[in-house]
């Protein structure tokens, strides 16, 4: 560190590295979670380059790096204990907002995109679709109601399903 | 997470841009030097006020010399604690060390309390005001320790508190032991309530405005 202090990289780079593992082992004894660990490693490395020049070479390193390191795990873990207290993990929750009503908006809109969709087909397409698919009758009644052929009746809903498909993106 | 940043980079970087650092001085000289300064700053003040007209007298009294001799102690006692606190790697045990002269001080204050109540009688006709005392230890005092704390920044990402109130402290304890060279108060209770009150004030003045010159992360020491 010493030899840090009057500027040499090379010695500084293998003390930190030397170091590393002596700091993770600090920090994962305060703190459980690895990711949250290996930061608090990183912020204690920060302070002690931060803090470089306070250390005094005649005494021994070893505890002044655990004591930069302790501080730091015990501040990142009064962070995360803060932010625990204060904030809900989103993917619990398919939802974004708070209020439902404000979550159906993508409904709404799907519902509104295919309304448009159907009012743009033909008359008869539309007919047949309305009541083959949306009222569910058979076939036989559908014919009788809107006084179109059953083949008719087929070739329209066909018809009509197959739009509604290459309009709203589903295109096989 | 996966985009994280590695240790073995973050070392990397830290080395790559390593610049040569002067190495601050020993935690006793600092305290030595804001001592110094201190004493300079008070001194002048008792220069320009003049001595108490009975200081003589009061030096006779063998309770009024333990008294300012704890006051300053803990002083001393409590700027050296803070430097040495300031280091990563000093013992949190320096904390303690400005503690017996600061019960030595209170207790020689609230004795001399009841000794004066013997002597005069009630306590409440002891009681006036002196916003002179109050105001001298936080206008001078406010800057001791402002001066101190600019010393000791390094502490702010140590242990930035303990060494805010031990800064407090030893401004409030010397500006009181300066304030009782020249200004008279002949009551315990007075100089109890205004030293000890203004004390207490400029320790929650620094708790207060103490955070922004210590806790922000990078504005003291910027890396590199």
């Amino acid at each position: 560190m010493a030899a840090a202090q009057a500027g040499d990289a090379q010695a500084y780079d293998s003390l930190l590295r030397a170091a590393l593992p002596m700091l993770r082992i600090i920090a994962r004894r305060r703190i459980r979670d690895p990711a949250e660990a290996e930061d608090a490693v990183q912020d204690a490395l920060l302070t002690i380059h931060r803090l470089r020049d306070t250390y005094d070479p005649g005494r021994p390193i070893r505890p002044w790096l655990v004591a930069i390191t302790e501080r730091r795990a015990i501040d990142r873990l009064r962070r995360s204990g803060r932010q625990a207290g204060r904030e809900t993990p989103i993917e619990d929750f398919g939802e974004t907002l708070s209020d439902a009503a404000a979550n159906r908006g993508e409904a709404k809109v799907a519902a509104a995109e295919l309304r448009a969709a159907v009012a743009a087909l033909p008359q008869a397409q539309r007919t047949a679709l309305g009541l083959a698919k949306l009222e569910d009758l058979p076939l036989a009644e559908a014919s009788a109601r809107s006084g179109m052929s059953v083949g008719a009746l087929k070739v329209a809903t066909h018809r009509a399903v197959k739009a509604l498909r290459r309009r709203l993106g589903v295109e096989e | 997470m996966e985009a994280q940043l590695r240790s073995e980079e973050l070392i990397e970087q830290l080395a790559s841009g390593l610049r040569p650092v002067r190495r601050m001085a020993p935690p006793a000289w600092q305290a030595g030097l804001w001592l110094a300064l201190a004493v300079t700053a008070i001194g002048l003040a008792v220069l320009i006020f003049g001595l108490r007209h009975d200081l003589g007298a009061r030096l006779r009294l063998p309770q009024e010399v333990v008294q300012w001799l704890a006051s300053v102690g803990t002083g001393i006692c409590a700027a050296l604690a803070a430097a040495m606190l300031a280091r990563a790697d000093r013992s949190p045990a320096w904390g303690l060390l400005p503690l017996p002269p600061l019960a030595l001080w209170l207790a020689s204050l609230g004795w001399g309390c009841l000794a004066d109540v013997a002597r005069l009688g009630p306590i409440e006709g002891q009681l006036g005001t002196s916003w002179g005392c109050l105001r001298f230890i936080l206008l001078l005092g406010a800057p001791l320790a402002a001066a101190l704390l600019l010393l000791l920044r390094h502490a702010g990402p140590v242990r930035p508190r303990p060494v805010l109130l031990l800064g407090a402290l030893a401004s409030a304890a010397l500006c009181s032991a300066g304030l009782t060279l020249f200004h008279h108060l002949d009551a315990a209770v007075m100089v109890l309530l205004w030293h000890g009150g203004a004390a207490l004030l400029l320790l929650a003045l620094t708790a207060g405005l103490g955070d922004r010159l210590l806790l922000r992360p990078s504005a003291a020491r910027r890396p590199g």
